[in-house]
């Protein structure tokens, strides 16, 4: 099969000479063999793990969360622009879109539904792995449902064969219910030659909180979403995402968090660092619905750029229709300070091995966030490998 | 501080509103909608040179290909075909005040034009629906080698070559829908040269005024600021309010050559049935400056983003704007500057009000080319939102094609601190008068950037909203 697919709409279009407004995934002659999420290493007593949900089940796991939505969000006028009706036929919103979901039915992929029970505390990750054979070409989508007041670690670890070509499609979403927690790792570590999308959507219901951690390492061409929706009153959403791009790597990314309940609390940073002829965008937005008084978020992006020949687009928005509400967004884009080198050089580390110095630094502020001390070891020999 | 609020409650806005009758004695209007025979018409009625003809033949050709831009504020209820594209008195133009006609010259006597021309300003430019009415500069200024002319003066006197050589290359009609519709069926506006090195004190102005209902104003400004010159020129804008839609889609290109400066100042008040889809562009070339300074507060529609393209090594931009929307106003405002010289550097701060019910959006884009080594950029967008049935959206782009550059942008939107109004309650304002109070503060950056009558004019704006007047 052929992919041809427009995803990662910004919520409200621009100026269409920036080329940022959406993206286009093109994948000739697919052929996709593998549609199951590969088993969890190990399931806690409290963890139920489901592997062949329809999407009939996970459109009633979300039902009432969704006519919730419908309900505070009708008769509201978007901005300028707007581009959510776009995405309305999907089951739970997502950073990349409503193409994904037509993707996941077209090709039947069954849903791996993983709860916690109400009230429990998983202690150790619940881990799953996709490592990728040469030639290989998968999709997979996973539900994480955290019932009232549980909390769940997810950690998910994608690798390849080295030099391995592919494809890896991941939708994953996110329900927890009041006073959950969900805390979902994302590690991708594929060969530079497999061509890769992780889309994640998520909803959080009275004082509920979705954590994600997400670094993006490897892979040619990279596809990223996520699209949070705070519902419930009080509930929380961090974000924290590490990437490094090299060669001709490109990483394109959809980050939205839609604050509808009161006193909601969003809070996004992105560390990157872009090398040779790396070419990232990121979209990151903060969108404050009329109803979300008391509400706070703040987007931070930090890029290093450490190439003449990059190309870095960053596309940082806040739309707001309530009044009491307190967004921010900031961000640093350029190369390394000339007091650092210095300081660096002063103490006898070369100009090359001061930037390798700074991106293990910068990679690693992120991954150290990991509740996995084998993954954080394998990160670090994945970056030496690669620098 | 609550009589100066009823001062300025008493400020009538109406002046703005005035409606002066347009018989057809008096008055030439064009029938409505844009058709080729229509632009052969005001091609004719102008006694265009053969070469601007065509220029506006092929730019209707374009306006009707291109399409409507799609990510921003709606213009479906802008019927262009009930537009008309050219009103003007039969009187000519005027280089005295005293022969300008009775009715027009109250207009502008009304909006204190004369008044700010003896008091302050270098040179008058004030257009009334599609023609200038009156031009004078001052003698001093004139002597300088300054030249301050209407468009179509310009365009068939001695400046022709320089017209030609200029005229919509840096807005080519090719650029949008409404840059080409401009094209098409331009009128008015106003010619600048600043010769080398002379550097203009004191401010020349234009002053644009729509009066015709239904009408469209299609003013083409044109300032070449030569190499190490000065110059502050400002534009004015206001309309009666009709039921009928106006279109006001100006385009303004300003050259600003090796090591001069040109500040470019605006206090936009179209009545809120306007359609403000301007363009202005500025090309700045090696060492020297651009600065715009901008007040939106009327139009029921805006499309405005200045852009600046800083084309030579070490040249400089500053933008600093306000936007205030009210009830019933979609203004969609910001800036745009493309990086090309190295150690270029651009500054980008803007302030935005929303308030019952209005929608203010600040949009930008910063371009960084590969070319532009040691560039440095700073944006930084405040909102703020006085209710909860307004919006207020901030939709920046940046796009960097070098590592050396140094980009930093900050945007933050929110309420009016309940403490702070506390704090000035307790020191015996009211509610209304301290919330007043803070806009005003808010807007300080901008208003501190005007020529003392303008920011008067501006805060009298900003407190008139705040009183819903």
């Amino acid at each position: 099969m052929d992919l041809n697919m427009k995803v990662n709409h910004l919520p409200a279009l621009t100026y269409r000479f920036l080329k940022s407004n959406d993206s286009q995934i093109d994948v000739k002659d697919l052929y996709i063999e593998n549609t199951k999420t590969p088993e969890p290493e190990s399931v806690p007593s409290n963890v139920n793990v489901k592997a062949d949900a329809t999407e009939a089940d996970v459109k009633a796991l979300f039902s009432g969360d969704n006519a919730k939505i419908k309900e505070k969000l009708v008769n509201l006028p978007g901005p300028n622009g707007d581009t959510a009706h776009l995405n309305d036929a999907q089951t739970v919103r997502t950073g990349m879109g409503v193409e994904i979901d037509k993707l996941m039915a077209e090709m039947n992929v069954p849903v791996t539904v993983i709860t916690a029970s109400e009230g429990s505390k998983v202690e150790e990750p619940v881990v799953i792995r996709y490592s990728l054979k040469d030639g290989e070409c998968a999709l997979g989508s996973q539900v994480i449902h955290a019932k009232k007041d549980s909390e769940i670690t997810v950690i998910m670890e994608y690798s390849s064969e080295e030099n391995a070509k592919g494809f890896l499609g991941i939708q994953t979403r996110l329900l927890a219910e009041e006073g959950a927690k969900i805390n979902l790792v994302k590690v991708q570590m594929l060969s530079e030659s497999i061509v890769h999308f992780d889309d994640i959507g998520g909803v959080c219901d009275d004082k509920a909180d979705i954590d994600t951690i997400g670094m993006q390492l490897g892979a040619l061409n990279t596809w990223g979403g996520c699209r949070i929706t705070l519902l419930g009153r009080k509930s929380k959403f961090d974000n924290h995402t590490g990437y490094l791009c090299r060669h001709k790597q490109t990483y394109d990314m959809n980050y939205v968090a839609d604050q509808i309940g009161q006193k909601t609390d969003s809070n996004m940073v992105f560390r990157g660092v872009l090398l040779d002829e790396a070419t990232k965008i990121f979209r990151g937005t903060l969108d404050f619905k009329s109803g979300s008084a008391g509400s706070v978020g703040d987007e931070q992006e930090d890029t290093l750029l450490l190439s003449p020949d990059v190309i870095n687009r960053t596309m940082p928005m806040i739309l707001c229709q309530e009044e009491d509400v307190d967004g921010r967004h900031g961000a640093t884009i350029g190369q390394l300070g000339d007091d650092t080198l210095f300081y660096m050089q002063s103490r006898g580390i070369g100009e090359e091995e001061a930037k390798r110095l700074m991106i293990r630094a910068r990679m690693e502020s992120i991954a150290r966030m990991i509740p996995d001390e084998g993954l954080i070891v394998r990160i670090q020999q994945y970056i030496r490998t690669i620098l | 501080m609550s009589e100066n609020n009823k001062a300025v409650v008493d400020i009538d806005r109406s002046v703005y509103d005035i409606k002066d009758v347009e018989n057809e004695q008096d008055f030439y209007r064009m029938e409505d909608g844009f058709t080729e025979e229509i632009v052969r018409k005001i091609s004719e009625e102008k006694h265009d040179p053969e070469w601007m003809k065509q220029f506006r033949l092929d730019s209707l050709k374009l306006y009707n290909e291109l399409e409507m831009p799609d990510w921003g504020p709606d213009t479906d209820e802008l019927d262009m075909n009930l537009i008309s594209s050219y009103v003007r008195s039969k009187s000519d133009m005027k280089g005295k005040w005293e022969d300008v006609p009775e009715d027009i010259k109250n207009t502008f006597e009304r909006l204190g034009i004369p008044e700010a021309e003896r008091e302050s300003l270098a040179g008058v430019g004030a257009q009334y629906d599609s023609e200038l009415v009156y031009h004078n500069v001052k003698d001093e200024v004139a002597d300088q080698g300054v030249v301050y002319t209407d468009m179509e003066s310009a365009l068939t006197g001695e400046y022709s070559e320089m017209v030609h050589e200029y005229f919509m290359k840096l807005v080519p009609p090719t650029d949008h829908k409404f840059a080409a519709l401009h094209g098409a069926v331009w009128s008015g506006g106003s010619f600048v040269y600043v010769p080398k090195g002379v550097k203009v004190d004191i401010p020349l102005q234009s002053y644009f005024r729509l009066n015709a209902a239904g009408a469209g104003q299609f003013e083409h400004t044109l300032i070449i600021v030569d190499e190490g010159a000065d110059l502050h020129f400002i534009e004015g804008c206001s309309a009666p309010k009709y039921n009928v839609a106006n279109l006001h889609a100006g385009c303004v290109e300003l050259f600003v050559k090796k090591g001069a400066r040109l500040r470019y100042s605006t206090i936009e008040n179209w009545s809120k049935n306007m359609y403000n889809l301007n363009t202005k562009r500025a090309l700045v070339e090696e060492g020297a400056r651009m600065e715009w300074v901008s007040g939106s507060f009327g139009s029921h529609t805006s499309y405005l983003y200045p852009m600046t393209i800083l084309k030579g090594d070490h040249s400089t931009m500053e933008y600093t704007g306000i936007t205030f929307a009210g009830k019933g106003q979609n203004l969609d405002t910001g800036a745009k500057v493309v990086h090309q010289g190295k150690y270029t550097s651009s500054l980008i701060s803007t302030k935005s009000i929303s308030k019952s019910g209005g929608i203010g959006t600040y949009r930008s884009s910063v371009i960084i080319n590969k070319e532009a080594k040691h560039a440095k950029t700073s944006v930084s967008c405040d909102s703020l939102m006085l209710d909860s049935i307004s919006r207020a959206d901030t939709i920046p782009g940046m796009d960097i094609r070098t590592n050396d550059a140094d980009v930093g942008h900050e945007a933050k939107i929110g309420r009016i601190s309940d403490e702070a109004v506390f704090y000035l309650m307790s020191r015996g304002l009211s509610e209304s008068d301290a919330r007043a109070m803070i806009v005003s503060g808010f807007a300080n950056p901008v208003s501190k950037e005007l020529p003392l009558e303008y920011a008067v004019e501006m805060n009298n704006l900003i407190k008139l909203e705040m009183s819903g007047g």
